[in-house]
Formats: structure tokens, sequence, C-alpha cells
């Protein structure tokens, strides 16, 4: 059993750090790509419409 | 139950204010909806954070939050090799780009769009039919589970308030998909996403310091025994179950149409992969803190002086709802006010992000993969979008009815799985052989994709009924199963099946014309 548990202990602690940093990274850097898609979909309806 | 409960004002403010503010978005961003391609899959314009936002925020719904606390609940540690497994499988698929890569590359919308080019535009209809069957019958019961979680959390136990609170669910998400399509969805996901996350880790922390961890593994140990930490115990999940779970994790990441669209949204091919291999954090992370929060509310229901009673009944058994209310209950007694309206919220937040992606995803099919090829692709994209949205709606529609009829019989991840299968099964040996075997033929393709519906014998109502009126008793005992035979093995027979009938009708009835040429 001690060899299950260690696993599960581990995989929750990494799953967690792993995650939170991905939680602050992709919180900035999807504000970025929200203004950069609005952008483009402007752009592609302006070419859409000459 | 409801007298545990603790749910103020504070709490339902929070939850209004969020719930208002989804809709508004979905007005705003109704203006940059122009074509079939900015509705669907938002102008192909994804790029790599709203990408892995947009998700992990559809794959983490509410939905999943719930079956997965049960699974914790009724599976303890055991359970985690389900999220690991996910994560290894995605983390594989993002590096290689087994799948989802060739499908960017031939810049396809949904799956039997697939079909069409490889195979024939009938392949494509039956194939878009069967996808739509099995995704909106998966998707059967995601209301109620929301339901389930709203009444848990704040005690509304009354059958009235479950169907107000499924009908105004399934009002306000409709509402901004309808209006705003993919863009809506994605803008929407992003805010939930984030929401998410820190619904996440407030709840897991508290939920942590209440029970603390050595007080957690001990109860485990003590109900559970060995079967509550190795997931190859045959008291507990067995191996059938985690090599059903290794399919599963595939399906989930590379065959299911809402991660699929992903993909293919995606900016380019460099930016499907990168998605893949970091959602694989999120893919883990889907799994694991709601394993987790199950498995805590097994101990602390448990040690409950009150609800012992009710969770733990001498019998032995719980219905399959009730484990499912476990962790409502369990994190609305712990959390305090303004905290449990955060993660209310985010709850609903995750709801809501994985109910839009889905109506959108099965409507989006059943407009451009059945209806459009059958009436010769003379449709307009006016015409197109109307018709998703009338989809969305009558989907929505079904998806009342469906929650409030259908009695489960078995855990909520389990039918989830299953009903899914009738679609992966036969398209996971239809990608196979037409991504990367050439001599895949139509014939195989319907026979893969006819297959897959022998899952429906995984559902549990459905196998009962069947063992009883067709006198199968001996049959099932002699096949070493006790009343039914588990829905892992279904389904792992069925792939089998589906992936012999593709190659064996392949060899035998190769397509004419490609074989001239």
């Amino acid at each position: 059993m001690d060899f299950w548990l260690n696993l599960w202990t581990l995989t929750l602690i990494v799953g967690l750090g792993l995650f939170a940093v991905i939680a602050i990274v992709v919180a900035i850097g999807g504000a970025f790509d929200i203004r950069s898609l609005f952008r483009s979909l402007n752009a592609q309806h302006n070419r859409r419409e000459p | 139950m409801s007298d545990h409960v603790t749910f103020s004002t504070i709490d339902w403010i929070i939850v209004f204010a969020y719930l208002a503010g989804s809709v508004v978005i979905g007005l705003l961003v109704k203006r940059y909806i122009a074509s079939m391609t900015d509705y669907v899959v938002a102008g192909r314009a994804l790029k790599t954070y709203l990408g892995l936002a947009t998700m992990i925020g559809t794959e983490m719904g509410l939905v999943t939050v719930m079956y997965s606390a049960q699974k914790g609940f009724t599976g303890g540690f055991a359970a985690f090799h389900i999220a690991v497994v996910a994560a290894i499988v995605t983390l594989v698929v993002g590096l290689t780009g087994f799948i989802v890569v060739p499908l960017r590359r031939l810049e396809v919308m949904t799956i039997p769009e697939f079909y069409e080019k490889r195979f024939s535009r009938g392949v494509r209809v039956f194939g878009g039919i069967v996808l739509a069957f099995a995704g909106i019958l998966n998707m059967g019961m995601f209301l109620k589970a929301g339901s389930w979680f709203v009444t848990g959390i704040t005690g509304l136990e009354s059958v009235t308030y479950l169907n107000i609170v499924m009908t105004v669910l399934l009002a306000l998400v409709l509402f901004y998909t309808i209006l705003g399509g993919m863009v809506s969805v994605v803008v929407t996901d992003y805010i939930q996403f984030v929401v998410l996350a820190v619904g996440i880790f407030v709840a897991s922390a508290m939920a942590l310091s209440t029970l603390g961890w050595d007080n957690i593994v001990n109860t485990v140990h003590e109900l559970k025994g060995e079967a509550g930490f190795n997931p190859f115990h045959e008291e507990g999940f067995g191996a059938g179950y985690v090599v059903w779970m290794i399919f599963l994790g595939l399906v989930s990441c590379a065959i299911w149409q809402t991660a699929v669209l992903r993909a293919c949204s995606a900016e380019s091919v460099k930016v499907v992969k990168r998605i893949y291999i970091w959602s694989s954090v999120g893919f883990l992370i889907r799994f694991l803190v709601p394993y987790f929060w199950g498995i805590c509310a097994f101990v602390f229901l448990y040690q409950h002086p009150d609800l012992k009673a009710v969770f733990f009944p001498e019998t032995g058994k719980i219905s399959s709802e009730l484990s499912l209310q476990a962790m409502p209950v369990f994190l609305s007694i712990i959390l305090p006010a303004g905290l449990l309206g955060l993660v209310t919220a985010a709850m609903l937040a995750a709801f809501m992000s994985t109910h839009d992606s889905y109506l959108l995803c099965w409507s989006s099919v059943l407009t451009q993969d059945v209806l459009a090829p059958i009436l010769g692709d003379r449709m307009t994209t006016k015409a197109r979008i109307v018709w998703t949205r009338i989809f969305i709606f009558l989907i929505g529609v079904f998806l009342l009815v469906w929650g409030l009829w259908y009695a489960m019989q078995q855990d909520l991840w389990d039918y989830m799985a299953i009903t899914g299968a009738i679609y992966s099964t036969g398209a996971f040996a239809v990608l196979l052989a037409g991504l990367y075997w050439k001599r895949a033929s139509t014939v195989g393709a319907y026979g893969a994709l006819v297959c897959g519906f022998v899952a429906l014998l995984g559902l549990k109502p459905l196998q009962t009924w069947l063992i009883i009126h067709l006198n199968l008793e001996s049959l099932v005992a002699g096949l070493g199963f006790q009343d039914t035979v588990g829905s892992e093995w279904v389904g792992l027979f069925t792939i089998a099946l589906a992936v012999t009938v593709m190659f064996v009708g392949s060899l035998l009835f190769p397509d004419r014309r490609k074989e001239a040429a």
C-alpha cells in the first residue's frame, strides 16, 4: 500500500503545483489572446466587406 | 441534510452577479459573428493561452466535478489512476500529434467532415448521426448532475426547486451560446477558467485543513483497505477497468468532438501540439481535485454524527444519486459564507463552460454533417447559423426531459463513458484506419460505426432488462459476473469489435474507385 500512497501523494502535490503555475500564466496570457482574437475577427470581417 | 447547509445571502449575491456577467458578455460579443467559421470555430483564430483556458474550462465541467467526486467517494485514492492515465495519454497526443494534427492539417471542423474527405458523403451523414446521438445521450445527465450540485450545496431539497434550477441554468446557457457561438464560448470560458482556478485552490485548502491528511489516509485505509489505494485490486477497480480508462483517456482528448473542435480552432499545427502538451496538466487536475474532494467527503460524512446514518446506511449500499450529493453537502458545511458563494460560482462557471461548448458542438454536427450534406450544400451561411441555433434549443429541451425521466442505476462516470463509447469506439477505428492506413474503405467505416451501438449494452437499466427478458442469468454467471457485465468489459469488447470490423471490412470490400485509381 505504501507504494500507491506515496504515488498518489506525489501526484496530488505535483498536479496542484503545476496547475497553480498554469493558472497564473493562462490568466495573464489569455487576456492578451482575447484582445488578439477580436482584432483578428475584425480584420477578417473587414476583408469580407471591402 | 439541509439543516447542516449554511448558504447565505452574500453567497447568493456572488452567484447571481456572476451569472448576470456571463449573459452580458454573450450579448457583447455577438457583433463579431459574421460567418459559420466565426460561429463554430471562432474564425480559426484561437491562440495558445486562450485555447488552453477554453479547453480546460470545457473539459472540467461541473458534471466532471460531480462524477469524479462520486468516483473518489466510492473508489478512494485508487480513483487517482484515471487522472494519471488521462494526463499521460494527453501528453503523448501532444508530443506526437496522434490523430489531432492530421485532422487540423485537413482543416476540417468536425470529425464527420473528415469521414467525407476520406470515405464518402454517406459515411459523413451516418457518422454525424451516430456522433450527435451518442453526444446528446452522453450529455443527458449534465443538467440533473448540475442541479444536484446546486440543491446539495444550497440546501434547496424540494423537487420543485430542482426543476426550477435545471430550467434557469439551461436558459442562461442557451441564451448566450445561441447568440455568440464559439466567440462567446471562448470568452466566457476564459473568465470561467480564472474563477474555477481560484475555487479549486480555496476548496482544496479548506478540505485539507478541516480533515488533516493523516486522518483522510487512515480512514480510507480502515474502510476500504488495499482496494482504496491499489487500482488493480480486484475488490476495487481491477485491471480491466484500468485498460478501459487508457482508451477513455485517448477518447477524451483526441477523439471526442468537443476536444477535437479546439484542435480544429487552433491557429496552427504548432499551437495544436502546444495546447495538448499543456492541457495534460488540466486533464490531470480536472479529475484529481474532484476525486480528492470526494475522498474528503467520504471521510467527513463517515465521521459526522448525524450524516453518517444517511450516507453510510447499515445495508452497505447507497444510491448513485446520494453518492453524487456527498461532495456538495460536504463543501456546503466546511466552507464559510462568501467562500461558499465563490466556489458555487466557480462550479456554475464549470457547468456553463461545458454546456455551451457541448450544445454548440452537437448542434453544429447536426447542421454541418447531417443537414447540409443531405441538402447538397445548398444551405447559405445564414441558414446554417439559424439551424444550429434551432438544434441548440431542441437539444436543450431533450436534456430537460431526459434529465427528469432517466433512472441511472450506475456511477455517473460509467454512464458517461458508455454513452460516449457508442460514438468513440467506432470513431477510433475509423480515424485510426482512415488517417494511417491507405486501404481503409467505406464499407469498413460503416461497419465500425455500426459496431459502436453494441456499447449501449453497458447501460445498466438496458442490460438488466435484457438479462431478465432473454433469461441470460446463467450466461452472465458463467462469464464470472455477479448480476450484470461491467461497463468496462462491454466497452473493451466494443472497441475490439469495431477495430476488427474496420480492418476486415476494408480488406473484403475495398473502395473500387480508389482501387482503380
